[in-house]
C-alpha cells in the first residue's frame, strides 16, 4: 500500500480537518493537514504531495492568495479548492487561478472523492493543467477562456453566458464522466429543483451551435442515466 | 423637536405684532391713527383671499409632515429587510462548516454501520445543505447580473407544466395549462430563463403540496401589449387573513404550513426574482376557496 496517493488537507477549521481527514484515509489516500494557506505553501515544498484540497477563506494567507503563489512559482500541483461564499465571482476565480476543480461547501465527502480520483488520473506531473490553460482546443473547437470567445473551424460562435461556462467545464474536465447534479453545483452554483431538465436544456443548446451529433458526438456525449462526458482530446492552445 | 419649533413659528406673526404694538404705543416711532374702508365686496374678498390662504398653508404642512412619516416608513421597512438579509447571509455562513463537517463525520460512521438513526440523521443533515443552497441563492439574487436572454414563456410555461405532472400528487388534481393562441401565442419577454422557470416551478410546487385530492389547480397566462401575466391558481384550503401579508418573508411558515415540508424561503426566493426582473409578484387567496399567485412580467427588461 506505499503507493497510496499523498493529499495535503488545508483548513482552518479543525472540524472539518478531523472528520475529513480519516474519511479520505479509508477512501485510500494518505493525508496530511494544514490549517492555513501559508503552512501549507511550507508542507507542499517540504513534502511535495500528489494534490491540495484547499478552503478559500483561511487566516494568515488564504487558499486564493496560496493557490495563486503555488502558480506563480511554476508549481502545477493538483489543487481543489472548497469554495465558501459561493458566488458566481469565486467558481470564476477558482477556475482563474488554476484550480483543477472546486466544490461549494457544504458537498457530499463522496464527490470530493469523486473529483479527487478524476483529478488525480488527469494529472500530467510536472506540465500545466488544462484548468491553468488561457486557452484550450479540442480539434478545430477552439476557446478562450479569458475573453469567453469561441470558435470553430476559425468562425465565432455565440453561446449564452450559461452554456459557454458548461463548454469550459466539460472542456477542463476532459473523459470524465460527470453527473448532472455536480455540473449543476459547479456551472449554476444551485441546486435546482428543475435541475436536469436546466442542465439538458443548455446542453441541447451547445451541440446545436457547435453542430454536435449526440449519437455520434465528436464533443459531448450523453452517459445514458448517468450524465455527460466531453469525449474530444483537449490540449493547450496557442 | 420639530413639531415644538413649527407651533413656535405660528407665533412668531403675534410676537412681531406685539413687538411692534409695544414699540409704537410708547411713541418710541410716529403713531398715526388710520383709517381704513372698503366697500362689503372688496372686504369678503381680502377675508376669502385671507382664510384660503390660512387654509393651504396648514394643508401644505400637513401634507408635508405625512410625507416625511410615510418617508420615514419606507426607509425603516427597507432597512429591516436589508437587516434580515444580511443576518441570513451571516448564518449561512456560520452554517457551512459545521455542516461539511457533520456530513464528513456521517461518511466515517456509515462505514462501519448502517441504522436507521445513521439514515434518519443523513437525511436531516441533507435537509439543513438544501437550506444553506437556498440562503446562498437569496444573497446570490441581490448581487449577480442577470443572464438575460429572449425566453419563450410559452415552452418555458410547457417544461414546468410537463415537470409538475410528472409529481405523484398530480394524479389525483386536475392539472390544467391554458396558454393564448388567438389573435396570436405569448410573446418572448426578455429574461433569465433559468430564474423564471425557477418561479413558476415554486409556485406550481406549492399548490401541489397545499392542495387536496381532487382540487383544482390551473396555470394561465396573457398578455397586454406590455406585460405577460402568468397565474397559478388553486382550489385549496386557502391561506388565513392574518398569514397573508407574511407569506413574502423568509423561512415564514404560516399556520397551515406548518408540517408540509420545505425551507421556507421559496416565495421570498420567487419575489427576488420578479423584482429583479422589474415585474410584480402579488398573491389573493380566500379561506375555503383557494388562491392564486400572479406574476407579472414586462416584455422588455
Amino acid at each position: 500500500m506505499a503507493d497510496k496517493p499523498r493529499i495535503l488537507l488545508v483548513d482552518d477549521e479543525s472540524a472539518i480537518t478531523d472528520n475529513l481527514a480519516p474519511f479520505l484515509e479509508r477512501s485510500g489516500f494518505t493525508v496530511a493537514v494544514a490549517a492555513d494557506g501559508e503552512a501549507a505553501l511550507k508542507q507542499v515544498a517540504a513534502s511535495a504531495p500528489e494534490l491540495v484540497i484547499m478552503d478559500v477563506m483561511m487566516p494568515i494567507v488564504d487558499g486564493r492568495e496560496a493557490l495563486r503563489r503555488l502558480r506563480r512559482s511554476g508549481n502545477w500541483i493538483p489543487v481543489i479548492l472548497l469554495t465558501q461564499v459561493g458566488e458566481a465571482g469565486e467558481r470564476a476565480m477558482a477556475l482563474e487561478e488554476g484550480a483543477d476543480d472546486y466544490l461549494n461547501k457544504p458537498f457530499d465527502p463522496h464527490e470530493l472523492v469523486a473529483r479527487i480520483r478524476a483529478v488525480l488520473r488527469r494529472a500530467r506531473p510536472g506540465q500545466p493543467p488544462l484548468a491553468t490553460a488561457s486557452r484550450i482546443a479540442s480539434g478545430d473547437l477552439v476557446l478562450d477562456r479569458t475573453s469567453h470567445r469561441i470558435w470553430l473551424s476559425g468562425v465565432e460562435l455565440t453561446l449564452t453566458p450559461k452554456a459557454n461556462a458548461l463548454l469550459e467545464y466539460l472542456m477542463t474536465h476532459p473523459d470524465e464522466l460527470i453527473t448532472r447534479e455536480r455540473l449543476l453545483d459547479a456551472v449554476w452554483g444551485w441546486e435546482y429543483p428543475t435541475g436536469t431538465r436546466t442542465v439538458d436544456t443548455r446542453i441541447a443548446e451547445l451541440r446545436r451551435v457547435l453542430g454536435d451529433d449526440p449519437s455520434e458526438p465528436r464533443f459531448i456525449e450523453t452517459v445514458p442515466g448517468q450524465g455527460y462526458r466531453f469525449v474530444g482530446s483537449v490540449e493547450v492552445a496557442a | 423637536m420639530r413639531r415644538l419649533a413649527i407651533w413656535a413659528a405660528a407665533l412668531i406673526p403675534v410676537l412681531v405684532g406685539v413687538a411692534a404694538s409695544v414699540a409704537l404705543t410708547l411713541n418710541l416711532f410716529p403713531n398715526p391713527i388710520l383709517y381704513l374702508r372698503a366697500d362689503l365686496g372688496t372686504l369678503s374678498l381680502l377675508i376669502g383671499i385671507a382664510i384660503s390662504t390660512l387654509l393651504m398653508l396648514a394643508l401644505a404642512g400637513w401634507l408635508w409632515t405625512e410625507y416625511r412619516h410615510r418617508e420615514s416608513l419606507t426607509q425603516t421597512t427597507a432597512q429591516a429587510a436589508a437587516d434580515r438579509r444580511r443576518f441570513l447571509q451571516r448564518l449561512d455562513h456560520e452554517l457551512k462548516n459545521p455542516i461539511t463537517a457533520i456530513r464528513a463525520g456521517l461518511a466515517n460512521i456509515s462505514h462501519n454501520a448502517a441504522s436507521e438513526t445513521l439514515s434518519s440523521i443523513n437525511a436531516q443533515v441533507h435537509r439543513l445543505s438544501r437550506l444553506t443552497a437556498d440562503l446562498r441563492k437569496l444573497a446570490e439574487l441581490e448581487t449577480r447580473p442577470l443572464e438575460r436572454s429572449e425566453v419563450n414563456m410559452s415552452s418555458l410555461l410547457g417544461q414546468v407544466f410537463e415537470l409538475a405532472q410528472e409529481r405523484p400528487e398530480a394524479e389525483a388534481r386536475h392539472l390544467t395549462l391554458t396558454l393564448p393562441q388567438a389573435p396570436w401565442p405569448l410573446p418572448t419577454i426578455s429574461g433569465d430563463h433559468d430564474l423564471i422557470l425557477l418561479v413558476v416551478h415554486n409556485l406550481l410546487d406549492n399548490a401541489l403540496k397545499f392542495t387536496r385530492p381532487n382540487d383544482t389547480i390551473e396555470v394561465r397566462a396573457f398578455e397586454d401589449g406590455a406585460a405577460v401575466a402568468v397565474e397559478v391558481a388553486d382550489t385549496g384550503p386557502g391561506i388565513p387573513e392574518e398569514d397573508l401579508p407574511h407569506v413574502w418573508e423568509e423561512l415564514y411558515r404560516g399556520q397551515s404550513a406548518r408540517g408540509v415540508p420545505g425551507s421556507g424561503l421559496g416565495l421570498a426566493l420567487s419575489q427576488a426574482i420578479v423584482q429583479r426582473h422589474g415585474g410584480r409578484l402579488t398573491v389573493r387567496s380566500r379561506a375555503g376557496q383557494g388562491t392564486v399567485f400572479s406574476m407579472q412580467l414586462p416584455v422588455k427588461g
